[in-house]
């Protein structure tokens, strides 16, 4: 109400002066960047104490100017100032647009050196605004404002965006990976984890980012394969003269602080273990299985990163930009695990698990503008990401499998380990240009990616009678539960995926009222799986445990039972025929091979009528193929090993905008899109955790091998001011064929996946309000709060499936992975002390309520994952102009993550509980 | 520090190297194809779509999985041995559903599957899989359920399913493991029916069960199990045959004498109507290695029922457990109503006779009636001649 009475009293002065001076207006506009206009350029009249700075649309107006020369100063943060010299006449207006562009100009042309980022939430606001689709981003200052470390965090504050609590998993509306895509700079990005479609998100680091969208409603340059969004990196893409900074952290997690941690032996402190090149047997005979022991466990960062760019004649510019950094991490989660399937197959009062991961970036980004019209940028990415994890479960003696063999006492003491350490090594190469001719411009890129993503060397060990190794008698002591022989096992596996992906966009600007694209999209990917596993098969059971901590004393290379007499043979399920599958190599256990191949074409037009209306038609032709073989163990002998499809899809779109006022959209989109199995969803291979099984079903790819989807999105956003939005969207979704993962008709309990019915229904709403609440004498935003909500009915008719793998589904339920109510908020203070002291608080939560991990087959409940709240608290504190001193406190309410199995007759079984600690961190930046 | 390691004598050479820049040992593999011997005569494996009928004195390998199609028939005539090659899992023979086999051996003349290694061990190859149309309770209806082992259908509505015959057969050294969960055992009758014959069986030093009933009705008699290293007599998923004359020894690695699962527990008993595994067993002997060794005769879970005639338990801490609960695995519930009852026992060297952990309470004397009444089977005079100690 302040706000607007004080409009009202400008107003007011505004007219009764108005005879007596002048005014000067205009807008500012971005040469660098297609001419939009540029917000927060700071425009001061010199000699007064007049000024103003332009609005979102780059609007900008001094009133109230007695009538004389002036010169007006056109600054924009770290960029040259220019000045303008102007005379006012009392009672007239002047109009003076302004375009900036980087480089020098012609004289006549007013000229700010100036690099276009769009960094600022601002920026990224207009960007939204106008924005043919709907799409969402948040960009680098954003991130630096919430204290949001790398794009998984970032894209959480996006709305209708949740993030799995200590996981990589990213939800866009309540949907969850497979209905996600990763683009980087609009090329396809690859995963790093067998089980996901999309990559890690955590493993971008704020550094690497200049901002990260999200876009919800399908517009025809996207892959046909896109139901709840598409996430797209745009990497740093640095433009200025010059900068080099440092910063380093430290921080340590509430739980993990304290512990005696351990890790894998084999694994060194930055990530990397070095014996991949070495045959796996000759890895088990030479190495031992215990873990070792860490130092505190105090994580640390280190990273830098420079720029500078270097001009040449004819405007021509090449900037550099590299960064480098490595960031280390230990968790520590004590909880309990269970293994239920209609019984109680294990229950693990009490686990405790020790986390350790390492993730090191490096990327280096060259751009050269060739000319005004002509620019060319290479990206090359480099990230290692390891996690180092030892769990011991049963800890305390109170472990219970259900088929003990204990003659002690077979309702306790069951207890296992499971030591293991992943890698996963991306390389992203990206070339990309743009080219500009007339009324004509061509954006094209191409990539060329690779991950090898490794599980080297997994132990896992499976005692019992343990609570005999707590009992401080050493005459009683633990043995080996043996019932078949990988009980007691070492695992490896690799994974290889190559990509080549590419772009081309063409558009042709008809007229001021209509713009034409045409454009091709194709990548080509391939994955390599295969793992081995060797299980240790204990000659007599009864051999004894003295020492659960030193199992090296046992399966060392001396008590191999090679020609009697010893403690163990090692045994693999593939053995090379002559040597037979004891105390010997062997042949992989499971390999599969994914080949991917996606050409298409498509063509959309951005048509404006009027003012007020923007209507863009598209359509896209696809060619899809797909093919998984494998050859996994304990498969049918009638099974062909492979499965593959040819597709070829034709997908309309349509989304239309409509300008209720200069400051409020309309906008409704509808599409066709379609959604296709993964690799992992695909191959029959079972990967088996501690205590939950999940593998794929090749069966998705018999007819339908696809779901088709049908998309309506209607949004209506209100830009209040700048850095002020409201929204309030309504979605539809229908998922023909919908895959879900199911708790199968399988012996073992197996999760696999299945095409469970014939349709799945979504509706949605959504609302969005960032709001400033304070503002300080400079009309700076001091405190502004955002909110965001999803709320979402799923439904979907379930029926049996049968092939390869059955499963008996009779009933309706909710879509598999999609939570109904998704909330993100933040609370933001910046105070200014001083003349630059001016430090930013900020709060950050977010919430999504219950989801279904996986269904229920038959009598089995779902599994479900249950709703989790999080906290953040962020201080950014710059204290000079070259250090920053920060400060986060992270997860504060250190919510339980649980997954629970619903509807038994023991009622809802918990099967997976933990913490994971409060994570404090201390950083500090100098910048030279 | 660099270490070779020489594994075992020398025909076949192998080196395992790696440019070792840690101190990953080079393996030297020197193997005198122990394994091999036994590849001369004629090798078999593969699916049959037509009748496979082997040869009286003919030497076979099973170098592979052999499958039986539905509508074929496999004959193997008196006294053949086949050896299977010692490659775990993959190696084995299954009589899918609606296919039969034709195995009549005679006490002096057995049928033997063994493994070809010339120092044959428990788990060297995967055993025998019969897969029939009887009901089973992990599904309800004509539905089927996939098979732990080759993923074959099994389960239906006919309880009078024949799948032929299988008299005087022995099975050595089975129970390879199919992944880190399932294992083959000695035989596995799937949703089996009682049309089918299945009498004078042994299942010998089996790595995982030796003989297991998943669901189905067919009745099996005479049946030896000796050294299996898990359990010995295995059913779940709604077994309703009976077993006539059974006897159980434990070697030095061993789980039960029997487990019984009511229902598959992994998958739910799904049948409707609702019924449970309720086998008859008359005439029982297991022979556990002394009640100072401790483990269990006989586990009864998951809501099972079964009625036992005439039980001889020997040597084990407890006679009986009974595991259960209130919900979904009524065990105790079968026993209030007399549908899992022990009727003429006699336990030697047996600590505890039942302990219950069903949730429910009942008396001993609800669960066994005639205790020292028992004599067990007379596996001197029905086991003499075609098996093996």
């Amino acid at each position: 109400m302040k706000h607007l009475l004080l409009t009202i009293a400008l107003l007011t002065s505004l007219f009764s002066f108005a005879q007596n001076t002048g005014s000067i207006s205009g807008k500012v506009l971005d040469k660098e960047y297609n001419d939009e206009p540029l917000p927060q350029c700071n425009i001061i009249v010199k000699g007064t104490t007049k000024g103003t700075t332009t609005d979102f649309d780059g609007l900008y107006s001094l009133s109230d100017l007695e009538p004389g020369n002036y010169t007006i100063e056109f600054s924009f943060i770290g960029y040259e100032i220019q000045n303008i010299p102007v005379d006012v006449l009392a009672g007239e207006s002047k109009e003076i647009n302004v375009s900036l562009a980087a480089s020098a100009a012609a004289l006549d042309e007013v000229i700010v050196k100036t690099s276009v980022k769009r960094e600022s939430e601002t920026a990224l606001l207009l960007d939204q605004k106008k924005a043919v689709e709907i799409k969402q981003s948040i960009g680098a200052d954003e991130l630096s404002r919430k204290g949001v470390s790398n794009a998984a965090g970032a894209v959480a504050k996006i709305s209708g965006v949740s993030k799995q609590e200590g996981s990589s998993n990213v939800y866009v509306r309540g949907l969850g990976d497979r209905y996600l895509n990763t683009t980087m700079n609009g090329l396809a990005l690859p995963s790093n984890d067998v089980n996901k479609k999309n990559i890690d998100l955590n493993l971008f680091a704020s550094d690497v980012i200049e901002n990260v969208s999200i876009s919800k409603a399908y517009s025809s340059r996207f892959y046909g394969d896109f139901a709840a969004g598409n996430v797209d990196i745009s990497s740093k893409n640095y433009k200025g003269n010059g900068f080099f900074d440092f910063t380093t952290s430290t921080g340590i997690n509430s739980r993990a602080a304290g512990q005696n941690f351990v890790r894998s032996e084999g694994s060194g402190y930055f990530g990397y273990y070095g014996r991949y090149d070495h045959n796996p047997f000759a890895v088990i005979i030479s190495h031992g299985v215990d873990p070792v022991n860490v130092n505190s466990p105090i994580n640390v960062g280190y990273g830098a990163s420079a720029g500078k760019s270097f001009d040449f004649e004819n405007d021509s510019r090449l900037s550099l930009f590299a960064t480098a950094s490595f960031e280390n991490d230990y968790e520590y989660r004590k909880g309990q695990q269970t293994d239920f399937t209609s019984v109680f197959k294990k229950i693990f009062p009490e686990t405790e698990e020790f986390e350790y991961s390492t993730t090191t970036t490096a990327m280096l980004n060259a751009n050269y503008k060739i000319d005004d019209n002509n620019k060319i940028q290479f990206n090359s990415l480099f990230i290692n990401s390891s996690s180092d994890q030892v769990g011991f479960y049963g800890i305390g003696g109170n472990g219970f499998n259900r088929d003990s063999q204990s003659t002690v006492d077979s309702e306790k003491g069951f207890f296992q380990k499971n030591i293991q350490f992943n890698q996963d090594l991306i390389y992203v190469n990206q070339i990309l240009g743009n080219h500009k001719s007339g009324d004509l411009e061509l954006d094209w890129g191409m990539g060329y990616n690779r991950v090898n993503a490794h599980e080297p060397d997994r132990k896992r060990f499976s005692i019992e009678n343990y609570q005999l190794s707590l009992d401080n008698d050493p005459s009683t002591n633990p043995v080996f539960f043996n019932n078949v022989v990988f009980d007691n096992q070492r695992y490896f596996q690799d994974i290889k995926d190559e990509e080549f992906t590419s772009r081309i966009n063409l558009a042709y600007e008809l007229s001021k009222q209509t713009k034409l694209n045409l454009g091709f999209n194709g990548r080509s990917k391939t994955r390599e799986f295969e793992n081995i596993r060797y299980g240790y098969d204990i000659v007599d059971n009864s051999t004894t445990i003295n020492d659960v901590n030193n199992l090296n004393s046992i399966f060392n290379v001396n008590n191999l039972n090679l020609n009697g007499g010893g403690l163990y043979d090692i045994k693999v399920i593939n053995g090379i025929p002559e040597f037979g599958n004891t105390n010997a190599p062997g042949e992989p256990e499971n390999t599969y091979e994914g080949k991917l191949d996606v050409y298409a074409g498509y063509a959309n037009a951005e048509l404006k009528f009027g003012e007020k209306w923007l209507i863009v038609p598209g359509a896209r032709i696809e060619s899809f193929k797909q093919r998984i073989s494998y050859d996994v163990i304990n498969l049918p002998a009638n099974e062909p090993g492979f499965r593959q499809t040819n597709n070829i899809f034709l997908l309309p779109s349509l989304s239309i905008k409509y300008a209720l006022k200069e400051d409020q959209n309309l906008r409704f989109s509808a599409s066709k899109t379609v959604s296709n199995p993964e690799f992992k969803e695909m191959a029959p291979f079972v990967y088996e955790g501690v205590t939950q099984r999940i593998g794929g079903n090749p069966d998705l790819l018999n007819n339908p091998s696809f779901s088709t989807i049908y998309n309506v999105d209607f949004k209506y956003e209100w830009f209040m001011s700048r850095s002020e939005i409201f929204s309030v969207a309504a979605f539809g979704k229908q998922i023909n064929d919908p895959i879900n993962l199911v708790i199968a008709n399988d012996a073992t309990g197996t999760q696999r996946y299945f095409r469970t019915g014939d349709k799945a229904t979504i509706l949605g709403f959504e609302v969005e309000i960032r709001k400033a609440l304070m503002q300080n004498a400079d009309e700076d935003t001091t405190l502004s709060a955002g909110f965001n909500a999803t709320y979402m009915h799923t439904e979907q008719d379930l029926k049996s499936s049968t092939g390869l793998y059955s499963s008996t589904l009779d009933r309706t339920d909710e879509l598999q992975g999609a939570s109904p109510l998704i909330i993100n908020a933040d609370l933001s203070y910046t105070p200014t002390f001083g003349k630059n002291y001016k430090p930013t608080a900020n709060l950050v939560f977010s919430y999504f309520s219950d989801r279904i991990s996986a269904l229920g087959s038959g009598q089995l409940g779902n599994i479900i994952e249950k709703g989790i709240p999080s906290v953040d608290l962020v201080f950014k504190n710059k204290i000079s102009e070259k250090f920053e001193l920060n400060f986060s406190a992270k997860n504060l309410l250190d919510p339980s993550i649980e997954r629970v199995r619903e509807n038994t007759s023991f009622g809802d079984v918990t099967l997976s509980e933990y913490k994971r600690g409060i994570d404090l961190s201390l950083q500090l930046k100098y910048k030279l | 520090m660099k270490r070779n390691f020489l594994l075992s004598l020398a025909t076949v050479a192998m080196l395992i190297t790696g440019c070792s820049t840690d101190d990953t040992s080079d393996v030297i593999l020197n193997v005198n194809n122990g394994e091999g011997s036994g590849t001369g005569g004629t090798t078999i494996s593969g699916t049959y779509t037509s009748d496979l009928t082997l040869e009286a004195g003919t030497e076979y390998t099973l170098n592979g999985s052999l499958i039986m199609s539905t509508g074929t028939t496999l004959t193997i005539p008196a006294g053949t041995t086949i050896k299977a090659l010692a490659q775990g899992s993959d190696v084995y023979i299954a009589i899918a559903q609606g296919a039969t086999i034709n195995a009549m051996g005679t006490s002096t003349n057995p049928i033997v599957l063994t493994s070809n290694a010339s120092s044959p061990q428990a788990g060297d190859w995967g055993g025998l899989i019969v897969l029939g149309k009887a009901p089973i309770n992990s599904v309800s209806g004509s539905s089927t359920s996939t098979s732990e082992i080759a993923s074959l259908p099994y389960g239906g509505t006919n309880a009078a399913d024949d799948s032929g015959s299988i008299r005087y057969m022995r099975i050595e050294y089975s129970g390879g493991s199919a992944d880190g969960q399932s294992e083959n055992n000695g035989f596995s009758f799937y949703g089996v029916g009682n049309g089918t014959l299945v009498e004078y069986i042994q299942a010998y030093e089996g790595k995982d069960d030796g003989i297991e009933f998943f669901g189905g009705t067919v009745n099996a008699s005479y049946v030896s199990v000796v050294n299996s290293q898990d359990d010995s007599i295995d059913w779940t998923e709604g077994y309703t045959g009976t077993i006539t004359n059974a006897y159980v020894k434990h070697g030095t690695d061993h789980d039960k004498g029997i487990e019984a699962d009511g229902y598959n527990t992994d998958i739910g008993n799904n049948s409707n109507p609702v019924f449970w595994s309720k086998p008859t067993v008359n005439n029982l002997t297991i022979v556990g290695n002394g009640s100072g060794t401790g483990n269990e005769a006989i586990r009864l879970r998951a809501g099972t029922q079964g009625i036992f005639n005439n039980v001889s338990l020997q040597g084990f801490a407890e006679g009986f457990d009974l595991d259960g609960d209130q919900g979904d695995s009524p065990t105790g519930a079968g026993v209030i109503s007399g549908d899992l009852k022990v009727t003429d026992i006699i336990f030697t060297d047996v600590t505890l006779k039942v302990k219950n952990d069903t949730g429910s309470s009942f008396a001993e004397s609800d669960f066994i009636s005639g205790d020292g009444n028992g004599t067990g089977t007379d596996y001197s005079t029905w086991g003499s001649g075609w098996t093996v100690q």
